[in-house]
């Protein structure tokens, strides 16, 4: 016998359900019988592509009314599964709201979280997680140890979505269930911020500098290449650490992970920290005076030479073209 | 104010990390240890808001013996108490760190009083289980917050009111980073927060902090917990993922080769 129900932590935004949620519905089907999502919020507005990914229902908490996802959903889904009717497997992706659900539901029902999953293996009855460890050098294959709700926390872009043609979900209610003393943060205010480019995590071209750049000024010629290729400009944790962008550019272990079409990285030596969050890119190529840097490890195309005079010999290139 | 931290001994972020030749652990011959990055800011947090509105710091840590080293690092940068919570294994599975950490902090509160904030790094460097913070919170029934890159706390005249409205005293205000901006959070105190590296820029320790710290006084609290319930079944090493790099060229005039790379890629369209 296999899985028989797979729950996935539905995410949407104003644009429609998130990729991490289509991708994860897409493995899900691969594995267990049922596939169903657990959200908070308009559950009707997605149940289309929801249902078109494999989900049959959509369990919503309904509105959060200020309080963090995390208390309600999980809350919920614990009283679904004390009560005999929630899943066997928990998969929400490894986002902010994500790690949210999983963190307090992984408490509310005293089970473990597998994290950082890059990859779910079914094994008989039972689902593993394959997570990349020390450094990304090992991969480790876990299990959780008895039976009871498993609970996968799945990176972004482990998974192609792709559509299963399924008619729309049904939506359904789920109630919240307690909530306890640990669900009084109401949220008091929004901001969005400002920002003209593609997102870094989303963009198809990331360009990104380092320390080799020298000083903060000619971080400059990053961004100007960056918009002169429609891309995102990112950072080595070393230019973030010395001040010179915002930590939201730093691609990396404790930053963002990225897969772009195109990571062009600059005056990057390529330490492991930084190399987590790229390697997986379709095409890496690397500009950097030390052919010895460990970024020609990885990358598929390089240029051995000094960024500051490669780069206003890119941008002008760039620029000539139109 | 009354703050805990909890800080993890991991690895370097950054550093090479080999692995012994069985496959099963970490390599530590040749291996620097640091307080992981988001708990180093936590610290930095804390200290700073001690320094505006007065109270303590108190740091605490599950770790080896060794950790007392990241200890002493949290007093040369202004924190004031020191526990260190020693296990022998390599590490512990966030379920029973979070419930040696909950006794811990437990007995240390029916001691001295409640903690007005517990803090904890959003995640550890090493693991990133994102697990232990919300379950020492559930465990002492608290609110938590995680992913915060900006606290105020009520009474706090450098608060920075602009955003947040002026928040009233026994309450926090918490910044949550979400996709392309943050959300505002209100939490009675005692709270717990999970707290990210960017929030501030952490201090170098002083010489003179050096100094003191050296002299700063480690207690040692010997917890026990049950192990939660997940096992390894195996470890696998995927192959070093080397690839051919084509070297377009040495210096500036290889530059138009990349432009033909990105319109060959469709970059353009």
């Amino acid at each position: 016998m296999g899985i028989s129900k797979i729950w996935v932590y539905g995410e949407a935004t104003e644009a429609g359900a998130t990729a991490g949620t289509l991708e994860l519905l897409t493995k899900a089907r691969s594995l267990a019988d049922t596939v169903e999502v657990v959200m908070a919020g308009d559950a009707a507005a997605v149940a289309a592509e929801l249902g078109a990914h494999g989900a049959t229902t959509v369990h919503t908490v309904g509105d959060l009314a200020g309080s963090l996802p995390g208390t309600r959903v999980a809350s919920a889904i614990a009283a679904a599964v004390a009560a005999g009717t929630g899943p066997d497997v928990l998969l929400a992706t490894t986002s902010y709201d994500g790690r949210d659900v999983a963190g307090r539901l992984s408490a509310k029902v005293d089970r473990p979280v597998l994290t950082n999953v890059v990859d779910l293996v079914a094994d008989g009855d039972r689902l593993l997680g394959s997570e990349p460890v020390f450094g990304g050098t090992t991969d480790v294959l876990t299990g959780f140890t008895d039976g009871g709700l498993a609970i996968f926390l799945v990176r972004p872009k482990s998974f192609a979505a792709e559509e299963s043609g399924g008619g729309p979900a049904a939506v359904a209610e789920l109630a919240a269930g307690d909530l306890g003393n640990t669900g009084t943060a109401v949220v008091k205010d929004r901001f969005v911020e400002e920002s003209t480019g593609p997102k870094l995590d989303e963009a198809a071209v990331v360009v990104s500098g380092g320390r080799g750049l020298g000083e903060a000024d000619k971080y400059e010629m990053i961004e100007t290449l960056a918009k002169l290729v429609k891309g995102a400009p990112g950072a080595s944790r070393a230019v973030v650490d010395a001040g010179w962008v915002p930590y939201s550019y730093q691609v990396g272990q404790t930053g963002k992970v990225v897969k772009p079409t195109v990571y062009l990285a600059c005056g990057i030596s390529g330490a492991t920290q930084h190399l987590v969050g790229m390697k997986g890119s379709a095409n890496i190529v690397a500009i950097n005076k030390d052919e010895e840097a460990p970024i020609f490890g990885v990358a598929d195309l390089g240029i051995v030479g000094d960024v500051h005079k490669v780069l206003p010999k890119l941008i002008e290139a760039l620029q000539a073209r139109g | 104010m009354r703050i805990l931290v909890c800080v993890k001994r991991v690895p370097a972020p950054g550093a090479r990390i080999n692995v012994t030749a069985d496959g099963q652990a970490v390599d530590a011959a040749h291996l620097g240890f640091t307080t992981s990055p988001h708990e180093e800011c936590a610290l930095e947090e804390a200290v700073q808001i001690t320094e505006r509105l007065g109270g303590e710091v108190t740091v605490m840590t599950l770790g080896p013996a060794a950790a007392e080293e990241q200890l002493r690092y949290a007093a040369s940068v202004g924190a004031h108490r020191f526990v260190l919570v020693p296990i022998t294994e390599v590490d512990w599975d966030p379920q029973r760190t979070a419930a040696a950490l909950a006794d811990a902090i437990g007995d240390l509160e029916a001691a001295d009083g409640p903690f007005d904030l517990v803090l904890f790094g959003n995640e550890s460097a090493d693991a990133g289980g994102f697990q232990v913070g919300v379950r020492v919170a559930h465990a002492l029934g608290r609110p938590i917050v995680n992913g915060i890159k900006g606290i105020d706390v009520g009474g706090d005249p450098e608060a920075q009111s602009s955003e947040t409205g002026d928040v009233p005293e026994g309450q926090v205000a918490a910044r949550r980073e979400i996709d392309g901006g943050f959300e505002v959070y209100r939490v009675p105190m005692p709270a717990v927060l999970g707290v990210k590296e960017g929030i501030n820029l952490p201090r170098y320790p002083t010489m003179k902090g050096r100094l003191a710290s050296k002299k700063a006084e480690v207690a040692v609290d010997e917890r026990t917990a049950e192990a939660g319930g997940q096992g390894r079944v195996r470890l696998h090493r995927p192959e070093e993922q080397v690839s051919e790099t084509v070297i377009l060229g040495t210096g500036p005039e290889a530059a138009p080769a990349v432009v033909d790379l990105l319109e060959e890629l469709g970059v353009f369209q």
